[in-house]
């Protein structure tokens, strides 16, 4: 079954007196281990479709399976819940906490992930974010705060954060737009390294660079999706 | 979030913030200082009074002439027409009571005191020997008026401390004459520096017998009665002796109010009490605006960080931990403040103390608990609505907020 499941999805926002359709009946599945990206311009519904799948937004119409789970019949705990355990963000802004060091900021979700398992010791979450850090080369800036990093570590220490509770997907929202080329590269790479361990990758973007580097690409215009996948990258 | 995590949480929150929560504990510090210090001067202030009633001797009867019918009055005004206690009446009371260990009339009025070398505008008391025994004075030279004086109506004086001083300076005051409104007495005794005692000044008193202050105000109707009970056990006794005895004298009127030390408590500690409830209501006052301070802050706390909510949410923190976070945040800066203001007010009033024992305005014990709770209390009433809104913004908003 389809890691990710999504069933004559639409979206609609109200603008005033406008009705937009963000999305128009979406169907999409992305099987475990894929490494997708979707594109499009901005107000093509490329990121109101990113919400959905990471659960920060619920579909007006239509069915989400994620992990064969009925998502839009959940409580908001429950999406909570899922977002923490099955879903890793990475933001263009990194959206790190500016005042926690990058240890702090890595052990968050991991703290949240304790309320629902009470197993998951203080000891635990330490070694796993020192883990996880180390995975990502920043093992030599655990105590250092966000504006004392670069942009790239940055982007690292967010990439630990949303991999600490082992998710099953990562989606990432124009990861690389605020980094230069050299550091898009690194990141990029980090994900591809990543997605051979298994991890699910979804990348949103504009930069066509990126997309022709994933196997699958999803072309966002108007609320209306275009699903290719290439067979050179 | 398991409870010490968010604690641990909101403290790191709250250092991380220094001066934003220094500014917003600030509030709660004065609140709850105020609370403190507000009812520390009531309760000194009853202290105080109650310690002064006391030092003048807790047996002590007064009869004022005239009757009032309210309660617990401090006796009608000097110049009521009805009624009017004389030397007779003190007569039979010292002839019949059984209950009183003294009795004395007392006269009170302004007066001029003059020696060839000086003048001094002063207060002229009126008393008989037994006075003394009611009031306790100490006498530092010679001594109080003899039966003798009284009965003869000699022209003798005790004076003041203050009195002394300004008339004789450091040279013997005893055995000279002083011109009491004019009128030659002989000065007998001299009063040890008592100062204030209840609204007279002592020092500034200038004590004469009765019939002699009866003869210079030219009347025959007493300022008051004094007395004393033989116990304070027995004080209900003596008060309904002394009653019986005048109501007697007077053809079965009771044309006089009878005030003692427990009826003059009781209706100094209702002014004292008020004064107490009075100021709480005030310091109450700055309890609320610490409060709706606290609340302000943690306002603008959420809106400055409605990205870091998101980021929480986008991560998995449910609802209610965001809920809890703010809460406890809110709670915590204000506990923090309110044991501050405990021990800054603390601070204060014993250093206060300490250089100046007289200045006793240290807190009752009592008022630390609810104080502590308040600040508690406040931290959550004022707590709850800022941390409901920071649980409900929504995520995706929060995430893209600038």
């Amino acid at each position: 079954m389809a890691l990710i499941d999504l069933k004559n999805i639409h979206k609609h926002f109200n603008m005033g007196e406008e009705n937009i359709h963000a999305l128009n009946n979406i169907n999409l599945s992305i099987n475990e281990g894929e490494f997708t990206s979707i594109v499009g311009t901005s107000g093509s519904g490329k990121s109101t479709l990113m919400n959905i799948i990471g659960l920060l937004d619920l579909p007006s119409e239509g069915q989400y399976f994620l992990d064969g789970v009925n998502t839009t019949l959940m409580t908001d705990d429950d999406l909570s819940k899922y977002r923490n355990q099955k879903i890793g963000f990475v933001f263009q802004s990194f959206n790190l906490l500016p005042k926690a060091s990058a240890l702090k900021n890595v052990e968050m979700p991991m703290q949240y992930a304790s309320t629902y398992n009470k197993d998951i010791s203080d000891g635990m979450i330490r070694k796993m974010a020192l883990e996880t850090l180390d995975k990502v080369g920043l093992s030599s800036r655990v105590h250092h705060l966000p504006n004392e990093l670069s942009g790239g570590q940055r982007q690292r220490v967010a990439i630990a954060r949303a991999l600490v509770n082992n998710p099953k997907i990562i989606l990432a929202d124009e990861p690389t737009g605020a980094l230069d080329s050299k550091t898009s590269e690194e990141i990029l790479t980090l994900f591809k390294e990543l997605n051979a361990q298994g991890t699910t990758v979804i990348i949103v973007t504009h930069d066509s660079g990126i997309a022709n580097r994933c196997r699958r690409v999803l072309s966002m215009s108007d609320g209306l999706m275009k699903d290719s996948v290439q067979v050179k990258i | 979030m398991i409870f010490r995590k968010i604690l641990v949480n909101s403290a790191e929150a709250i250092v991380e913030n220094k001066l934003r929560s220094a500014l917003t504990m600030l509030g709660m510090i004065i609140g709850v200082m105020a609370v403190i210090l507000l009812v520390s001067v009531g309760t000194g202030a009853k202290r105080y009074i109650t310690s002064e009633f006391e030092s003048m001797g807790t047996n002590v009867i007064m009869v004022q002439p005239g009757k009032t019918d309210k309660k617990n009055s401090m006796g009608p005004p000097v110049s009521s027409s009805k009624g009017k206690l004389t030397l007779a009446d003190v007569e039979a009371l010292l002839k019949k009571s059984q209950t009183l260990s003294a009795v004395s009339g007392v006269m009170f009025g302004a007066g001029v005191v003059k020696t060839e070398n000086a003048t001094n505008n002063i207060n002229i008391f009126g008393a008989n020997d037994q006075f003394n025994q009611i009031f306790n004075m100490t006498i530092s030279e010679g001594d109080f008026f003899t039966k003798e004086d009284e009965d003869s109506g000699r022209r003798v004086a005790v004076i003041g401390h203050n009195i002394k001083e300004s008339l004789f300076g450091s040279g013997t005051a005893l055995g000279k004459l002083i011109k009491v409104n004019e009128s030659e007495h002989r000065v007998v005794g001299i009063i040890k520096a008592t100062g204030d005692k209840l609204g007279f000044n002592v020092d500034d008193i200038v004590f004469i017998p009765t019939k002699s202050s009866l003869r210079l105000f030219n009347t025959d109707r007493l300022f008051g009665v004094r007395a004393s009970a033989k116990s304070r056990s027995g004080m209900d006794d003596a008060v309904a002796e002394l009653t019986a005895i005048l109501k007697e004298r007077h053809n079965g009127e009771e044309d006089f109010t009878i005030v003692t030390q427990v009826t003059m408590m009781e209706s100094m500690n209702t002014i004292l009490n008020m004064l107490t409830y009075a100021l709480a209501a005030i310091a109450f006052i700055s309890m609320l605006v610490g409060g709706i301070g606290i609340m302000n802050i943690m306002l603008v706390s959420v809106t400055e960080r409605t990205r870091e909510i998101g980021i929480r949410r986008a991560v998995g923190a449910r609802r209610s931990d965001i809920l809890k976070q703010f809460m406890i945040e809110a709670v915590v800066i204000s506990v923090s403040g309110g044991l501050l203001g405990i021990a800054i007010s603390m601070l204060i009033t014993y250093t206060l103390h300490f250089f100046l024992p007289g200045f006793d305005m240290r807190p009752p014990f009592w008022i630390l608990p609810p104080a502590f709770l308040m600040s508690f209390f406040t931290g959550i009433v004022f707590g709850v609505w800022p941390a409901r809104k920071a649980a409900h913004i929504q995520t995706i908003d929060a995430l893209r907020y600038e």
